[in-house]
């Protein structure tokens, strides 16, 4: 039984690493943007494709640079680390093609930025979602 | 082009004039500050290389008149850029990038890369006019941002035939959705603004037309690539006096051979296919590209790279391989080697087109070292082993030259 008590309670810390809160990418709620695949939420933050499947042109929104948040979220998206995908957005910045996700002061502009975009998307942490926001992926579950 | 580019710098002056007095009204309204209108950026290479060879010139491509000969040289690959973006609205915006970095005469003079306006009408079209870089190949438009890619530079058998970077003229890219993936279709059309070295000559490249364009298909971790693209050269190649000889002996075979030697208004077609697979920490890269001449004073070629990385922590070990050869024009004078004048002729002709000829393969391993944010440190060696006559993608080669040198490179890429 000690055993068993041991696995139970790693556990129950796998899915939530250093006790840090689940990453879900949410939309403005007046956007009318239902659930997103993984794939849809990759082409709108690595700036492929930027329109949610209604047609409404999609308005990306990053963290603050150096926020775990940032760093998480495009882990658990892309696995991939912040220097990588600093290299990603060197190349498309300088060959002039598509411009990174909006860049953000503190997480309570993206949440301000979401507000007042019918397009703006985002990721936060699951504990600041309101009604005024919907959740359109959650990268820990959906695939 | 000149009046373009002024108009620009006008637009970009303003811009940053404009910023300063409407900053106060930002403050308040964090939703502008998020969007700024005006952006600078920039890029650059700290870089040494040293190719054992002091037989020939290892440069980074055919731009470059000379490089590494058996000693340490920065030229290869340093460089600096900026880069201006200004966002008229969400729709429309203007880019110009201004570049430093070693060129056909010699100097390391900045020149303005590119210099477009950018409207994207939807999500799924952009439409770009100006002065933008070319894409050959994938990858060739962002061949001087060292700290986007892994190696320390684009692998050379396959990006050293490439020496033009920009085009005076427009694209068009169309992205569609087609389940699981996206498609992008991509049409350009230009015409060339630079000049290249050849021996102590310059070739104006100027002038010359392209035209081409891609179908991408990204899914998920790959992106695949079939790509067309011609130039049609404007000016002739500086070798007018052999030109002219074989003309002068009134040999109808002769004159066929000078007119097959001629370069302008003949066309050059790229054809060329390539994968990206980057998934986590692996990345890998395949690419062939093939190369028809309708001068025959060029030999056509086919060239490929691969390459395999994988991240650990801040450090990319990667490996790649490359591998490019021409193939031999058949081209005869007709004229016989008993008269003197004319085996002078017909080894001239043979000089001549001895000298666009390529066979080579190159094995290159090396670690990228992702130092601090925006900040990265390469280390790599190229083992380069070639036919003796493989002489196309140096420059400079003497006589002893036996197509085979080992290249180590250090690099410090940026990007602020």
């Amino acid at each position: 039984m000690k055993l068993f008590a041991r696995i139970l309670a790693l556990l129950s810390f796998l899915p939530c690493a250093a006790g840090a809160g689940e990453v879900v990418v949410v939309a403005n709620a007046a956007s009318g943007v239902g659930r997103l695949s993984r794939e849809q939420v990759v082409n709108i933050f690595l700036g492929r494709f930027r329109q949610f499947p209604s047609g409404l042109p999609a308005e990306p929104i990053d963290q603050p640079d150096g926020s775990p948040l940032k760093a998480r979220f495009y882990r658990l998206l892309v696995d991939k680390d912040m220097a990588e995908i600093n290299a990603y957005w060197a190349r498309l910045v300088f060959s002039g093609r598509t411009l990174p996700p909006l860049k953000t002061e503190n997480s309570g502009e993206v949440l301000h930025l979401l507000a007042s975009r019918k397009g703006g998307i985002a990721y936060v942490d699951r504990a600041s979602v309101d009604q005024r926001l919907t959740i359109v992926f959650s990268p820990d579950h959906d695939q | 082009m000149r009046p373009h580019l002024s108009i620009f710098f006008r637009l970009l002056l303003l811009s940053l004039v404009a910023r300063q007095s409407v900053f106060p009204a930002w403050a308040d309204e964090p939703e502008e500050l998020a969007t700024p209108r005006f952006s600078l950026r920039g890029f650059g290479t700290l870089g040494m290389a040293r190719s054992s060879s002091d037989q020939a010139d290892f440069v980074r491509d055919l731009s470059q008149p000379d490089g590494s000969r058996g000693q340490w040289t920065g030229k290869v690959d340093s460089l600096l850029g900026v880069q201006a973006n200004y966002r008229f609205d969400d729709r429309l915006e203007g880019v110009v990038q201004v570049a430093s970095r070693y060129r056909y005469d010699k100097s390391f003079r900045p020149e303005v890369g590119w210099a477009f306006l950018k409207y994207d009408p939807d999500p799924g079209l952009s439409l770009r006019a100006g002065r933008i870089g070319t894409e050959f190949y994938m990858l060739a438009d962002s061949r001087l941002i060292g700290y986007s890619y892994l190696p320390v530079r684009p692998p050379t058998d396959y990006f050293t035939p490439l020496p033009i970077y920009y085009m005076n003229g427009g694209d068009a890219t169309l992205t569609v959705p087609v389940a699981p993936g996206l498609a992008k279709f991509k049409a350009f059309y230009g015409v060339a603004g630079e000049k290249i070295p050849i021996a102590d000559w310059v070739w104006d490249f100027s002038g010359s037309r392209m035209f081409g364009g891609y179908v991408d298909y990204l899914q998920g971790a790959w992106q695949w690539r079939l790509s067309y693209a011609q130039l049609r050269f404007r000016h002739d190649f500086p070798i007018n006096e052999v030109r002219g000889g074989l003309r002068l002996t009134g040999v109808p075979s002769a004159i066929a051979a000078a007119d097959a030697l001629s370069v302008a208004d003949r066309r050059a077609h790229y054809y060329s296919a390539g994968v990206v697979y980057d998934k986590g920490p692996v990345q890998a890269q395949l690419m062939f590209s093939r190369t028809t001449q309708e001068s025959a004073l060029f030999e056509g070629s086919s060239a490929g790279y691969g390459l395999l990385a994988y991240r650990v922590s801040s450090l990319t070990p990667y490996l790649g391989f490359s591998r490019v050869r021409s193939s031999a024009n058949p081209l005869t004078t007709g004229l016989p080697d008993a008269v003197p004048p004319f085996a002078a002729l017909n080894g001239g002709v043979a000089a001549i087109m001895r000298q666009t000829h390529v066979d080579q393969r190159t094995l290159f391993a090396g670690v990228r070292w992702d130092v601090r944010p925006n900040v990265a440190v390469k280390l790599q060696w190229d083992r380069v082993r070639g036919e003796p006559g493989s002489v196309a993608f140096q420059q400079g080669e003497s006589p002893a030259w036996n197509g085979r040198t080992d290249v180590l490179s250090l690099t410090l890429d940026f990007v602020f």
